[in-house]
């Protein structure tokens, strides 16, 4: 009886020793909880700049970024520099980068744009709904949405370029194949 | 059983019925159903909070669209199920027993039953045999005892 106490102690340890070196391997950025691996909810909303409506459906069979920012989050302004560089990298393809704003009023999401130089579009979720349909926390937050129109991946936190080109490629490779 | 035996127990039988039948709850108006079903949310930008107890903009986005979809008709399992599509249980504040989650709530009933069992079967197991002592053992303890000033 004893042995077998030892033996069910040991694999106890052996468990919680593998459960928390899995647990600590993966980035916390990747959440794959939520709308992960799901199709990405559709949506119709008002754009940025002219108010013309932008929806998810006319970007089918394209790469699909969303990022939601909002003008007083801080580490939306520090991944705006990678957003640029993507957005001039990707210009004109198959890959589209959409920003969503996130709880914020349509002047100061417009004049942070404006001040920032950004061109690719932007929505406004003015009811916070669609974020809520994508389970977001809060800004920023990227998603990837393959051509197949499903969440591939989500990255919490200001995102860097070699994440976003990473997230893109591996899109972009899985739709020719 | 006596008479008397016979009514006091139907008396007390109908009181309980009575007090039973005046607590009984009413169907619920769509606002105490927005209620209910926000305090079970957890607000996802808040500290352990729910839905119901927070001011934030993301709960009362939360909270409108709860009343959106009662209003709609919506089941309360519907209106968890939205949230928890896009979510995960995480969104629930009482996570589900059926789930991965289910180890939350049976981890400490296996821990108090191991502990139970162990416990019992220490209690049960029969005490050390202790060797007499040897007389030589007897002999010293006696100098000892003797020695000691009284």
């Amino acid at each position: 009886m004893r042995r077998i106490a030892r033996y069910v102690a040991v694999a106890l340890i052996v468990g919680l020793a593998l459960t928390l070196t899995l647990a600590f391997r993966r980035d916390p950025h990747d959440i794959r909880t939520g709308t992960v691996g799901k199709p990405a909810p559709a949506f119709a909303l008002p754009s940025l700049t002219d108010g013309s409506t932008i929806s998810l459906d006319q970007y089918k069979g394209k790469v699909v970024v969303l990022n939601f920012w909002a003008s007083w989050c801080i580490p939306c302004k520090e991944e705006n520099p990678a957003l640029t560089d993507v957005w001039e990298r990707y210009r004109g393809t198959d890959v589209v980068l959409l920003g969503i704003v996130f709880q914020d009023s349509v002047e100061a999401a417009r004049d942070y744009t404006a001040r920032l130089g950004n061109t690719w579009p932007s929505v406004i979720d003015a009811d916070g709904r669609v974020a809520l349909s994508y389970g977001v926390f809060g800004p920023p937050e990227t998603y990837f949405v393959g051509t197949d129109g499903i969440i591939a991946g989500r990255h919490i936190g200001p995102i860097d370029e070699p994440t976003l080109i990473t997230g893109i490629e591996t899109l972009r490779q899985s739709a020719t194949r | 059983m006596s008479t008397t035996r016979w009514v006091i127990v139907a008396a007390l039988l109908a009181i309980g019925l009575a007090l039973a039948w005046s607590a009984r709850s009413g169907p619920l108006t769509a606002e105490q159903r927005v209620d209910r079903i926000s305090a079970e949310l957890r607000c996802p930008v808040c500290q352990g909070l729910s839905v119901r107890d927070s001011p934030s903009d993301t709960a009362r986005s939360m909270r409108a669209l709860v009343a959106q979809r009662v209003a709609e008709g919506r089941t309360d399992d519907e209106i968890r199920a939205e949230f928890q599509r896009s979510y995960g249980d995480w969104i629930l504040l009482e996570p589900p027993l059926v789930s991965p989650t289910g180890l939350v709530w049976l981890a400490p009933l296996a821990a108090i039953t191991l502990g139970a069992w162990l416990a019992v079967r220490r209690s049960r197991a029969p005490a050390p045999a202790v060797d007499a002592p040897t007389d030589e053992q007897t002999r010293r303890l006696r100098e000892q005892v003797a020695s000691e000033p009284e």
